[in-house]
């Protein structure tokens, strides 16, 4: 279904000419070639790129779709790079003469009988050039003329001989006159020529900067039935061309480009199909703005609280006035690189309403009082939280595409999402709020759906009355912790969090009761100077120890470590909620 | 249908991969004809009969998960496999995956269970003592024992199904309420024409209440 989504919306954008139409591509042009009607150059070549910025940037223009090429020297139509255009490049290799060679006789075939004045121009120029005329141009152009992308123009005429309508006609020609065998699409259910080699998709972070592919069969072990790359999956050349020039349009790079955010190691492109194209518009930003709060934008984050309200309330987004419907169909594709393909790693589609509420329940699960961030935080940034020293590498692989896909279908987080976190606290000793806002979004999430053993409601702040062992022994821990402190003095180098947490939270027996018994040590001191403070904390650890009833458990289990980490923040906010100057939990407010 | 039966086979992951999705597998949503026909070959298959699957009802919601696996790049020849038979030793075949690693990515259906049902028809290979009626008796005493020529699997031989015979209407397990409504589920891969060089058919497909439609399968004719 992924295709054929695809297909539709290039259909619905190639209507309003925002796609370029079959056969042709966006890439990047640097230098066009002044031609005149005898073919002779005028001048230098043009450069036609953006000045700017700080660096020339190639133009995007729309021209005959190049060959995939590997290996093979395969020139392409009226523009090209200037190994094949010019014969010269910047590195010397001996394909070069082939390359140009090939590029004179594809237009030798195809130009040899045109009238029109243009296309003649350009053949006269390939007969009558040769490679050692480069050195003819002046040093500054050539030096960034070499490798670079050039098209024709001629004299006197505004557009580009590759946009006129002769050659507009000729490309259809070409295009019809292939040799392709005819079958049943798999997208379109259509006969059509099936199409050997899909067109690359550029765009993917990660992936090969010549382009990956989506469909793909370059390996022994992919093929089946003794099948030969396309043949392996019957997709008509027109449906192949149309979801990859309307996933190079989503890739596309740029500020201006809304449809695509990065989640992890996965690019998530995204599209929305309604009644108009406003209203498509309006739901992607809403889309965007859900899946990736902005941080620092007032006016989108109050956008951002009013739909999850009026969502959470059951009211329709009609009403809100942002120009959304509810029944707007959403669909969102995860892609990841790996070497020269693409990897699907989620796809989902839904109503916007239905996607609102999910993000909201999402939300409400991560919920934790004091909260942790100042605006909801973004997907990307949760897993932030669950990498080594807080490096995107480091975040561990599929995690990404499971995260997501949980919380656009609604469905329990990915198990190993609790075992990472849990794993993180214990090696780093960073009990941040954000990795328990997880923690506690995964348990209480299990809870609703009703997985079987887990039953405790999770507080979203301190709940002195909880008497879940996992939780007391975290509240236990972060007392203890704090009585160290005010014995110690604020600039303890090492409390007993960096030594003693994994122990703790993993096999509490064997840690507290030497916790309790060196606490002693630290009360004594504590009651000499501020006995007020000691005896406040001393009651507060007598009622945890009271909750836990006859003994400290052997060994907690994954749920129970969550449970651990979540009281701990709750007892560390609670009682350094009034003190803004030392913060043993570091608020997770910056952006990574 | 006279000789008709449904089987019920569950399993915790399923992979009906879609073709074009082959090298990072994606998995179709629902079970194709071409799987379900798999599943009834494993558990009884003649020359003299061929499945002909009817109609498909989905049992359980619609769940994917990724799994990223190592596997290999090459396949083993043919023709290195004939000449180890002749040679009768097989030193050089073999694949060392370390020299041809392909870390590939998989979306595969989670906790899936179908109800498949269809008939069998007598093909040209049938000889004098072979009826529609002894076939029938046969399969669903295999059905009923839980024999089979090799595990039946959902999709890939990985994920192994298990099966039992649904014997009247009441044992007739009921789809999950969220299935029940219609919808599209575009073209589907229907099965392979083998006898046409290996050509995909596809279907239009839709699943109306759980249940998904097969129509024939047209074997020469687009």
């Amino acid at each position: 279904m992924i295709l054929s989504e695809l297909y539709d919306y290039y259909q619905r954008l190639a209507a309003n000419g925002q796609v370029p139409r079959f056969g042709f591509s966006t890439e990047k042009i640097s230098y066009a070639l002044l031609l005149n009607v005898d073919g002779s150059l005028i001048d230098e070549p043009l450069d036609v790129r953006d000045t700017s910025g700080k660096k020339p940037v190639p133009k995007m223009m729309t021209v005959p779709q190049p060959e995939k090429r590997t290996v093979d020297i395969k020139p392409n139509f009226l523009w090209d790079k200037t190994s094949y255009v010019l014969g010269a490049s910047g590195k010397s290799s001996p394909r070069i003469a082939d390359e140009h060679a090939a590029f004179k006789a594809l237009h030798e075939r195809w130009l040899a009988d045109t009238e029109d004045p243009g296309l003649r121009a350009v053949l006269l120029f390939l007969r009558q050039w040769s490679p050692e005329r480069f050195a003819e141009f002046s040093p500054a152009v050539r030096e960034s003329l070499l490798d670079a992308n050039v098209v024709f123009r001629l004299d006197g005429e505004h557009r580009y001989i590759h946009d006129s309508p002769a050659a507009e006609q000729l490309r259809s020609r070409m295009l019809a006159e292939g040799d392709a065998t005819s079958g049943c699409c798999l997208v379109t259910g259509e006969i059509a020529p099936l199409a050997r080699l899909h067109p690359a998709i550029k765009g993917v972070n990660g992936a090969q900067s010549s382009g990956a592919s989506m469909v793909s069969f370059n390996l022994e072990s992919f093929t089946s039935y003794g099948k030969n790359q396309g043949e392996n999956a019957p997709v008509s050349e027109l449906a192949a061309f149309a979801y990859t020039a309307v996933l190079n349009h989503l890739l596309r790079r740029g500020e201006h480009n809304r449809q695509r955010m990065q989640i992890g190691d996965a690019t998530v492109v995204f599209w929305a199909h309604a009644a108009t194209s406003d209203q498509a518009e309006a739901a992607e930003l809403a889309f965007a703005g859900l899946l990736d709060p902005p941080a620092d934008d007032a006016s989108e984050t109050a956008k951002l609280r009013s739909v999850l309200d009026a969502v959470a309330k059951g009211r329709p987004l009609r009403e809100l006035g942002l120009n959304l419907e509810g029944d707007t169909r959403l669909f969102v594709l995860g892609l990841a690189p790996n070497a020269s393909r693409l990897s699907i790693r989620f796809w989902y589609t839904g109503r916007l309403d239905q996607i609102a509420r999910r993000l909201a329940d999402h939300y409400l699960d991560l919920e934790l009082q004091p909260p942790p961030w100042r605006s909801e935080p973004a997907v990307w940034r949760l897993l932030y939280a669950t990498a080594a020293q807080g490096k995107a590498e480091n975040i561990p692989p599929q995690l990404a595409g499971e995260l997501t896909r949980a919380i656009l279908t609604g469905s329990r987080y990915p198990r190993s999402l609790l075992a990472n976190l849990i794993m993180r606290m214990r090696a780093d000793h960073d009990v941040s709020g954000v990795r328990v806002a997880l923690c506690k979004a995964v348990l209480t999430r299990d809870r609703r759906l009703g997985v079987s053993g887990v039953d405790l409601e999770l507080p979203m702040s301190l709940d002195r009355t909880n008497t879940d062992p996992g939780y007391l022994l975290g509240r236990l821990f972060a007392e203890l912790e704090n009585v160290q402190r005010a014995a110690l003095g604020k600039d303890v180098n090492a409390t007993i969090r960096d030594r003693y947490y994994g122990a703790a939270s993993a096999t509490p027996a064997s840690v507290f009761p030497m916790l309790l018994r060196n606490v002693q040590h630290h009360f004594g001191r504590l009651r000499k100077d501020k006995s007020g403070l000691a005896n406040a904390l001393e009651t507060e650890i007598g009622q945890i120890v009271d909750g836990l009833h006859n003994a400290f458990p052997r060994s907690l289990r994954l749920e129970a470590q969550g449970h651990f980490a979540i009281g701990y923040y709750h007892q560390m906010q609670s009682r350094f909620k009034t003190k803004s100057s030392v913060d043993p939990v570091a608020i997770d407010e910056t952006d990574e | 249908m006279a000789y008709g039966i449904r089987l019920h086979v569950w399993g915790e992951r399923a992979c009906f991969t879609r073709p074009e999705m082959k090298v990072e597998r994606v998995s179709y949503d629902v079970m194709t004809p071409s799987a379900a026909r798999g599943i009834l070959e494993a558990i009884h298959w003649k020359p003299a009969i061929r499945w002909v699957v009817d109609r498909i009802l989905v049992l359980r919601p619609v769940r994917f998960e990724s799994i990223r696996r190592n596997e290999v790049g090459g396949k083993l020849s043919a023709a290195s496999v004939r000449k180890a038979i002749k040679a009768g030793r097989t030193d050089g075949l073999v694949t060392l995956v370390d020299e041809d690693r392909q870390q590939r990515a998989a979306t595969v259906l989670r906790d899936v269970a179908y109800v498949i049902e269809a008939h069998f028809e007598l093909t040209s290979k049938a000889g004098p003592d072979d009826s529609e009626g002894k076939h029938l008796d046969i399969f669903n005493r295999r059905a009923r024992k839980g024999q089979c020529f090799h595990t039946p699997c959902l999709g890939t031989r990985e994920f192994s199904a298990s099966f039992e015979l649904v014997e009247d209407d009441a044992g007739m397990p009921s789809p999950h309420p969220e299935l029940l409504t219609s919808c599209d589920l575009g073209w589907m891969l229907h099965d392979i024409d083998f006898a046409d060089g290996m050509t995909p058919r596809f279907f239009r497909a839709s699943m109306k209440d759980g249940w998904i439609e097969v129509p024939p399968f047209r074997g020469t004719a687009a």
